[in-house]
């Protein structure tokens, strides 16, 4: 039999308000353990959770970035759980009255075509303290950090409409891309400020059915999060295969070993509404100021590139996933270069450049302006493309004029006949066996000589001369 | 005679700062929080807990002038009245006003079994802030006295909006005025013959002659009909035991009160600890609330969805009467000695229903019969009509001064 994998992501972000769900304790959980609390945090009796504005705000934002309908009226239950992380004994999430309600995102699914997936709701919560379990010495014991404890949260709960590993994968970039446009999470998974449960259930195909799921969790990267679900779904296939049901249980990624491991999953009660704890009432005013702030989002942004810039739809996408490079796109645009030429220096150099020292544009030095002054150098030949990564590198440190930095560093390129003619002189002399290769009829010997005349000149030559020259001598 | 106080300032004849209540004496339950003062709430889950800062309400009162003299011995969590010295304290002289945790009555049921006042305000007039509670959308700051105008002063003070307590409702913000309204029109007041059915003879004509005096002060009462008080009773009951359930896990008793020195891992240590920490009355109450909660959550609902029908119906009926008249207890009903929760709702039976409604209520006592038989009589008014109930228990204190 054929089956269909029924896959529903539960995805936790955490909210980056300067402040705790419901204190003004900072809310920056990796500082030195217990620093950032507060009775309040620390849920000791007799006080009051009292509701950050920044963190519903921002809540709110992300909400609409995904395309939700907030709720007029929210409210906060007590869910139970007992847990050394969560000494209280219950959590404050929104359980009857979420925020908000029936989103989408769009993704391109495995077979090309433009894909809606639906967020059932997404509901705010305070995150639970951190357990430190250390095992040297003689007796091991557990430690609770509380820095995290009461840190905003918003838990997105999708419909159960991805079908394969490439679908939940997108679903969580798109949903990454639009949330961090919105400027109210950074969504790491590898930093967990953003986390993912899966859960995968088999269906025959063409059914309709939803059968027992199977959650999994630690999944740290999204790649990790295509395999776990690839490797649940060769598992639970195996299974019915094998005659044995599907039982409902919570499974752990291991990504050394790549595969998932049963575990003890916590005991997770009901919910009660929390009387102590304001109603979110949201006016209609209020909302709109709100999504005033909403910036344009990806896709949107995406297709405008296209329809303005003529770039291609892959291009369109690679400029705009981030909003920062989104914007800095347009500025050295702006400066009347192709924008084609712009959006694959910036997908391709600058994209890489800063992944690789892990800093976004608005942390280095580099301007729009001297970007566009940089391709200029390009564009009028005066630099090759070669050089001008070099010192796309410089720039991202350097304030000192960009004619310094070529002049300095010896990016300049040689156009000087004479120079290049020495140069070819000297590589066909070096090179005499294959000369004579390219002159018995394989033409992918001039390549060759290209990249050692290139490789001579430090990767200065001019090379469209460079290539004709050698072409004629050759000849 | 054992010590009637868990804790005593240690300055109580320091005069408090000047203000409108001034030099008044003021005893607590160790379930308020003031700064420094130890606060168990009774139970052996908070043992050696010491509040941390001023309660909204006991920052308000001191530095109105009143002087907090010290706390009680209290029922564990405030559940009931068991083992609780505080109306002692007031009935002794020591204080003037009593601050006692009102969740199915204590106050009233406190007051009448003493003669005095008591008052429960309407459901969040009075910040919780510093009040570790059990039943948050029932439990309120009580006040008795034996004087309703000291109340007035007193809920003057310490009523009105709180930024520490954000769960108090926007018709609250303005707080209460201390100048007591002269009752002008003639208040009119209603009997729920459903309320009265449980009563024997003797409390019925006990309660028929405690009407005298508005009968006195021209106040017109009628019969009216409403549902059967079982109903409150078995809606408080279940929705109270799953909040406690739910609430009462932060008392976790680990980082504070008593941690159990057992258990081979940190799970069992903190089942140990609950197991140890509870007493044997709230125990079984939170196994209720946990039953509800975990094994049968639709009773919960259904109890949510009948309180909803109830304040309603108590709220239309008040439309049509000012207020609604019933007996504070029956005295075969000891909430000092009940041991079980069916004996405790029993003391409690007829004070609930305005806890279940939030609706403000006030118990007079009834000076003119004989001792043992005083079932108090309760006054409900109107949501935030608190102050003509203050006036009608004064007028009636005074018609009672009279010898009538
Ligand atoms: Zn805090």
């Amino acid at each position: 039999m054929k089956y269909e994998a029924v896959i529903g992501l539960e995805i936790h972000v955490q909210l980056n308000a300067a402040t705790k769900l419901f204190c003004d304790c900072p809310n920056r959980p990796g500082d030195e353990p217990n620093r950032n609390i507060c009775p309040v945090c620390l849920w000791l009796p007799g006080v009051f959770p009292q509701l950050s504005r920044e963190a519903l705000e921002k809540g709110v934002l992300a909400c609409l970035a995904l395309n939700c309908v907030i709720q007029p009226e929210s409210a906060f239950d007590q869910k139970v759980y007992y847990y050394p992380d969560l000494p209280k004994g219950y959590q404050l999430s929104q359980h009857h009255k979420p925020l908000a309600r029936n989103g989408w995102v769009d993704i391109v699914a495995a077979d090309g075509q433009v894909k809606r997936l639906r967020i059932h709701h997404v509901h705010l919560e305070e995150d639970v303290a951190k357990l430190l379990h250390e095992t040297e010495g003689r007796t091991p014991i557990s430690l609770v950090d509380f820095n995290r404890a009461g840190t905003p949260l918003i838990e997105i709960v999708s419909e159960p409409d991805m079908r394969d590993p490439h679908d939940a994968m997108e679903y969580i970039k798109a949903l990454r891309d639009q949330l961090r446009y919105t400027g109210s999470a950074e969504c790491s998974l590898e930093q967990g400020t953003l986390r993912v449960d899966a859960n995968v259930s088999l269906r025959p195909l063409g059914s309709k059915a939803l059968n027992t799921k199977v959650e999994i969790k630690n999944m740290n990267a999204i790649r990790n999060v295509g395999d776990a679900i690839a490797y649940e779904i060769t598992r639970q296939t195996e299974c019915l295969e094998k005659g044995e049901p599907i039982v409902m249980h919570t499974r752990l990624w291991d990504p050394e070993k790549k595969v998932t491991t049963p575990m003890r999953a916590k005991f997770e009660g009901p919910c009660v509404p929390d009387p102590s704890v304001a109603r979110i009432v949201i006016d209609d005013a209020w909302l709109e100021a709100v999504r005033q702030r909403l910036p344009e989002m990806p896709a949107h942004k995406a297709a405008r590139f296209m329809d303005a810039y003529a770039l291609t739809a892959e291009e369109a996408a690679a400029v705009s996933a981030e909003r920062d490079l989104s914007e800095f796109f347009e500025a050295v645009v702006a400066h009347a270069l192709p924008p084609r030429k712009v959006a694959g220096w910036i997908a391709g150099q600058l994209f890489s450049a800063l992944k690789e020292r892990n800093r976004s544009v608005g942390e280095t030095r580099l301007t729009a302006a001297r970007f566009a002054e940089l391709l200029n150098l390009v564009e009028r030949e005066v630099i090759n493309t070669q050089a001008a990564r070099e010192v796309l590198i410089r720039l991202l440190d350097s304030d000192a004029p960009l004619e310094e930095i070529v002049e300095k560093g010896g990016f300049r390129q040689i156009s000087d006949t004479t120079d290049l003619e020495a140069l070819v002189q000297r590589v066909l002399a070096d090179h005499p066996a294959d000369v004579q290769d390219f002159r018995n009829g394989n033409p992918k010997v001039l390549g060759f000589l290209m990249g050692q005349a290139m490789k001579t000149s430090q990767g200065k030559a001019n090379p469209k001369l460079l290539k004709e020259m050698l072409a004629k001598r050759l000849g | 005679m054992p010590d009637l106080f868990t804790y005593r300032n240690s300055l109580p004849e320091q005069p408090g700062a000047d203000g409108p209540l001034s030099g008044m004496r003021v005893a607590v339950q160790p379930n308020l929080s003031v700064n420094g003062w130890p606060c168990n709430a009774g139970s052996h889950a908070l043992a050696g807990y010491t509040a941390l800062a001023d309660a909204t309400t006991v920052a308000r009162l001191t530095r109105s002038g009143a002087v907090l003299i010290g706390s009680s011995h209290m029922a564990e969590l405030g559940f009931g009245l068991a083992d609780d010295t505080i109306i002692q304290i007031i009935a002794d002289g020591r204080a003037e006003l009593a601050l006692i945790t009102d969740t199915m009555g204590e106050a009233r049921v406190a007051a009448s079994g003493a003669g005095l006042f008591g008052f429960k305000p309407s459901y969040g007039l009075i910040s919780r802030c510093g009040l570790m509670g059990l039943v948050p959308s029932m439990e309120c700051i009580g006040l008795v006295a034996a004087d309703p105008a000291r109340i007035g002063r007193a809920l003057a003070v310490m009523a009105g909006s709180d930024p520490d307590d954000p769960s108090m409702p926007d018709d609250c913000a303005a707080g209460f005025s201390a100048d007591l309204p002269p009752i002008t029109a003639q208040p009119t007041a209603g009997i729920v013959a459903e309320w009265l059915e449980g009563l024997n003879a003797a409390e019925r004509s006990a309660f028929e002659s405690s009407l005298a005096r508005l009968d006195a002060m021209g106040i017109a009462t009628r019969q009216v009909n409403l549902a059967p008080s079982g109903l409150f009773r078995d809606a408080h009951q279940v929705i109270a035991a799953v909040e406690a359930s739910s609430s009462a896990g932060k008392y976790d008793g680990v980082r504070y009160g008593h941690r159990s020195a057992s258990g081979k891992n940190w799970n069992e240590m903190y089942l140990n600890t609950r197991a140890e920490s509870f007493g044997p009355l709230i125990k079984p109450f939170l196994f209720q609330g946990a039953y509800f909660q975990f094994e049968n959550y639709s009773a919960f609902e259904n109890a949510c969805r009948i309180r909803g029908r109830l304040m309603r119906a108590v709220t239309d009926l008040l439309a049509q009467v000012d207020m609604l008249v019933l007996p504070t207890r029956r005295p075969a009903h000891d909430p000092g000695r009940a041991t079980t929760i069916e004996e405790t709702y029993d003391a409690f039976g007829l004070a609930l229903p305005a806890n279940l409604t939030g609706h403000p209520v006030l118990q007079v006592p009834d000076p003119t019969l004989a001792a043992g038989t005083d079932l108090g009589l309760q006054l409900i008014g109107r949501r935030l009509d608190d102050a003509r109930l203050l006036s009608i228990g004064r007028q009636m204190s005074s018609i009672a001064g009279e010898g009538c």
